[in-house]
């Protein structure tokens, strides 16, 4: 992106800003409530639009995409706030996800059930292993709702990866998991790295932020005020004074 | 018999009516008060093509329902980006319009007279001009939509619609456009509200527009409300309840002078007991907020 801004009434949450993501790395985004790192997340995924600047996807600009084209074009969102579908089972959460599903289309599922139920049971296998991969399993028929906030969180991880997004927009993701699950979902984000993701995450645990980030954007006040390795910005005794209190 | 075999046929009616509201407010969440204006466009379209273009019945009802789907994106398209209460108030809007335009283009529509003597339905050369056939073709189509609308919610494309329902920020993060999804499912549900109101015209062989005003889509929707919403069962039991109940009460010994009045009170105190203790209707899954 650009020098991007982007200003609510009088306050500048993002403030000229210019960074980028690189394939197959973790970028960890940290700083203080307020600094613009979620608002940052909504402008890539197009539920805001920036007052100036550019969004680039590869060489394709994105700045005024809807956030469903966004999201076709491979760039994936997990929520702060979780967002999971509550009255839908965790089986129906990750279906939902499934991108080119041809029952999608009412017309196809009237007049071609047959291809419809064939594809169908393509995905519930699919969506099985991802929910056994976040460590749901058993838990396929039971309503999200019915889910602690840490499985949740789970299910909306498992949902984001049926998604199949190429740039993997992280907001908090171990927030509310237990520590075992933490490391897990931590390999995992390792692992989709590895695959040749992009992945940029939002996060408040600084063991975590050592443990998986490759790079680090130090954001303050709507700019980045920092760029580089973990231990170059997490070291740097302005910011542990002003951020951490050390 | 006869009264028993009237009955069955405004339970195939409002069966449809129901199930395809069900599309739109037990699934996709959007709270439409405008199902009785689209009953009201299916009926009069079928009817003035019957009258008036020399059509027979089958493709009158096949062309009345394109032309309510038609019609709903003049609803859908301008309105979908409301939510909540909101669209409530367009969907009302767009109630009164349809109400007023039926009232008052009497070239077309008649206005308050009304039209009579529409023609009794002629089914694959069978004309349907008994209570016994009409209830074997109400029964056919309210089974035959029931069963379309059922597998349409059971499809991938009805998972999208809860999804919607639940969280249409999410769903929209996972590549789906909503916008498409909730115009379709508007132009599908008046499609089928069109087969209600066709079948309506054929059997009453009268339409005027006070069959389709307010009250007739705050009474499917309290169907919906009572019985529940986002399955199967909720609306197929609440249309059960709420036609046969007041029958019911015509076996008591109520003068006829307040007999519609307690209908109303008991269907106002129902609504009220049902928000107030079962969110979700009797037997639905959604849980009205």
């Amino acid at each position: 992106m650009e020098n991007v801004s982007k200003s609510f009434g009088g306050v500048c949450a993002v403030d000229n800003m210019s960074l980028g993501f690189e394939e197959g790395k973790v970028f960890c985004l940290v700083g203080p409530n307020g600094a613009g790192k979620t608002t940052l997340f909504n402008l890539i995924t197009g539920f805001l639009h920036p007052d100036r600047g550019h969004i680039y996807y590869h060489d394709r600009n994105i700045t005024a995409l809807a956030p469903w084209r966004a999201a076709r074009l491979g760039v994936g969102r997990l929520f702060q706030d979780i967002r999971v579908f509550k009255r839908l089972t965790a089986l129906d959460n990750v279906l939902t996800a499934f991108k080119n599903q041809p029952g999608e289309n009412a017309l196809i599922s009237l007049i071609n059930p047959w291809r419809v139920a064939r594809e169908e049971r393509r995905m519930v296998e699919r969506a099985r292993d991802l929910l056994s991969l976040v460590g749901l399993e058993g838990n396929e028929e039971s309503l999200a709702e019915d889910l602690s906030y840490g499985q949740q969180k789970l299910l909306s991880i498992a949902r984001l990866l049926a998604a199949d997004a190429d740039v993997l927009l992280l907001d908090e993701p171990t927030a509310g998991v237990t520590p075992v699950r933490i490391k897990a979902v931590l390999d995992l984000i390792r692992k989709l790295a590895d695959a040749g993701k992009t992945v940029a995450v939002i996060e408040h645990n600084m063991s975590v932020v050592y443990e998986i980030a490759d790079w680090v954007y130090f954001i303050d006040g709507g700019q980045v005020t920092s760029f580089g390795i973990p231990n170059d910005v997490l070291g740097d005794p302005n910011i542990r004074a002003t951020y951490m209190g050390l | 018999m006869s009264y028993f075999l009237h009955i069955l046929i405004v339970i195939g009616i409002y069966l449809i009516l129901t199930q395809s509201l069900n599309l739109l407010v037990g699934y996709t969440g959007l709270l439409s008060l405008c199902h009785g204006a689209f009953y009201g466009i299916g009926a009069y379209a079928s009817t003035l093509l019957m009258m008036k273009a020399g059509l027979g019945f089958l493709p009158s009802l096949l062309l009345a329902m394109l032309a309510t789907a038609l019609l709903s994106l003049t609803i859908s398209i301008p309105s979908l980006r409301l939510r909540g209460d909101y669209f409530v108030l367009a969907s009302l809007g767009f109630q009164t319009i349809t109400f007023a335009i039926l009232y008052n283009w009497i070239g077309l529509t008649e206005g308050p007279y009304g039209i009579s003597n529409i023609p009794r339905p002629t089914v694959f050369g069978i004309q349907v001009n008994t209570l016994v056939s009409f209830t074997v073709l109400s029964s056919i189509a309210a089974c035959g939509c029931s069963l379309l609308l059922h597998t349409i919610s059971a499809s991938p494309f009805g998972r999208v619609l809860k999804a919607i329902r639940e969280d249409e920020l999410a769903t929209m993060s996972l590549g789906k456009n909503v916008i498409r999804f909730k115009v379709t499912a508007f132009a599908i549900s008046a499609a089928f509200t069109a087969v209600a109101g066709s079948l309506f015209a054929g059997y009453m062989r009268f339409v005027d527009p006070t069959s389709f005003m307010l009250s007739e889509s705050v009474f499917i929707l309290s169907i919906i409300i009572i019985g529940g919403a986002g399955n199967f069962p909720g609306p197929l039991l609440g249309t059960l309840l709420m036609i046969i109940l007041p029958e019911a009460l015509r076996f008591l010994a109520i003068p006829d002078s307040v007999a519609a009045n307690i209908r109303q009170i008991i269907y106002g105190a129902l609504i009220v007991l049902i928000m107030r203790y079962r969110p979700s209707g009797l037997f639905g899954e959604y849980r009205f907020k």
